[in-house]
């Protein structure tokens, strides 16, 4: 055999057995990796709704739990109607207590400085007031724009507000510095605390968060008329 | 008795493959490879040890492959197969934290990956591993991982202490500190301040090494 045939035919031997190898790791480890794939969104689910303190570890098994218990996901329309897999529908869950939906979560996709910011944002069944916020994967600057996955960021949305104080929509942003500082005492509700250094990261999740917010707007408003009761089944 | 053992052991072709680049010929003190992956994942503790491991597997195994093939690989393939065999442990390496650390895993994101091109893993696979035998060749490449890792936990050590006031994700630094007016250094959370410290690192090491 001439040196050539013996090189190509020990690479391609070569790629053969790795190939092999990494097929059967891949495949063995998939249902692993789909499901921590799965408890990581749910995990961010629920501490969107404050169902979960970032400082407690839960296992695997809590938080599957958790979510089943508490947790229930539909798809609504443009219209806010909740509909079954409709190809212009956009996904909605509910955080369910005794039957009644008494919040609903709404997945944040945002602009942010250096690439996507990926996290959910709840709203209370009144739907004027932030139940919370959680982020799950962003590309900011750590300790500047990073700070967003922090909780001490994410805390100061609970309680805020997504409409102003005549009842019309205004969304809910980052301000400019401090809140008391930086906003007209009557758009106060509508703001959280900014991060000094991190101007644009905030620029950018306002938009993105108004943008999200106006996309569910019509379920906001039927949940601001009036109880909203939730499809039979799951 | 024990003695001459342990001089023995020390001594050793084995040992000194091991002990040589942990110390003395430091990857990345001396050699300034692999300094990209140690600016990114040092912000914390746990992400530095986890991708120590990581890399100190790969440069093992890489070696410790190759070598036993050494006397069978075409020598106009070579880096070929270096390539495959480095690929292959890292993506493996990859898809067991991916199952298992899934946390750690995302916080590392692409940098396991970018094992593949660590200068490191490569230049120990061509310039050690392929003229030596696999038990030293082994030992060189856990010598190696470890001096890298070293160097990471160091660094992560420095900037999660100083940068967050926490050591693996627990705080350290008392409340009355804070308390006192003590703040955090933001600084130690951005790549340059790994820089400084590897800077810092060196110097100390070559004075070291002078007396």
């Amino acid at each position: 055999m001439s040196d050539q045939l013996k090189s190509i035919a020990f690479t391609v031997a070569i790629a053969l057995v790795c190939s092999l190898l990494l097929t059967g790791a891949a495949t063995g480890l998939k249902e692993r990796k789909m499901r921590n794939v799965a408890v990581d969104r749910q995990k961010n689910i629920l501490k969107a709704v404050g169902l979960l303190d970032s400082d407690q570890p839960a296992t695997v098994v809590q938080i599957e739990r958790l979510y089943q218990e508490t947790i229930r996901c539909y798809a609504m329309d443009g219209a806010g109607r909740i509909v079954g897999g409709d190809s212009d529908a956009i996904p909605v869950c509910f955080y369910v207590k005794d039957s009644q939906p008494a919040a609903y979560i709404l997945p944040v996709d945002s602009r942010g400085l250096w690439g996507k910011i990926r996290g959910y944002m709840a709203i209370e069944k009144d739907g004027k007031t932030v139940a919370g916020f959680s982020v799950y994967s962003h590309n900011e600057t750590p300790g500047l724009g990073g700070e967003i996955e922090k909780p001490w960021f994410q805390e100061n949305f609970v309680g805020k507000r997504i409409v102003d104080e005549a009842g019309s929509f205004a969304a809910v942003g980052i301000a400019k510095g401090k809140v008391a500082d930086a906003i007209t005492a009557d758009r106060q509700a509508n703001y959280v605390d900014g991060i000094s250094g991190a101007t644009l990261t905030g620029k950018y999740l306002t938009g993105g968060l108004k943008e999200v917010l106006l996309d569910y707007e019509p379920l906001s408003k039927q949940f601001r008329s009036g109880p909203v009761s939730l499809p039979a089944g799951s | 008795m024990r003695e001459s053992i342990a001089m023995k052991l020390t001594q050793s072709l084995t040992f000194k493959a091991f002990s040589e680049p942990v110390a003395k010929n430091n990857p990345v003190f001396i050699q300034s490879l692999g300094i990209c992956s140690a600016l990114a994942v040092t912000v914390q503790l746990n992400t530095a040890i986890v991708m120590a491991l990581a890399m100190t597997f790969v440069t093992a195994f890489s070696s410790l492959t190759i070598s036993a093939m050494r006397n069978v690989i075409p020598r106009n393939v070579r880096m070929i197969v270096e390539l495959s065999v480095i690929a292959s442990l890292v993506i493996l390496a990859d898809e067991v934290l991916r199952a298992f650390f899934y946390d750690i895993s995302k916080q590392l994101s692409v940098f396991v990956g970018l094992i593949i091109t660590n200068c490191i893993v490569m230049g120990r696979a061509e310039t050690y591993a392929l003229g030596n035998p696999p038990v030293q060749s082994f030992m060189d490449g856990l010598g190696n991982g470890a001096g890298y890792g070293l160097v990471l936990v160091t660094v992560a050590f420095i900037r999660e202490l100083f940068g967050a006031g926490k050591l693996f994700g627990f705080s350290v630094v008392p409340q009355a500190l804070y308390d006192h007016g003590y703040m955090n250094m933001g600084f130690m959370q951005l790549a340059p301040a790994a820089f400084i410290i590897i800077g810092l690192l060196v110097w100390l090491q070559k004075s070291l090494m002078k007396s």
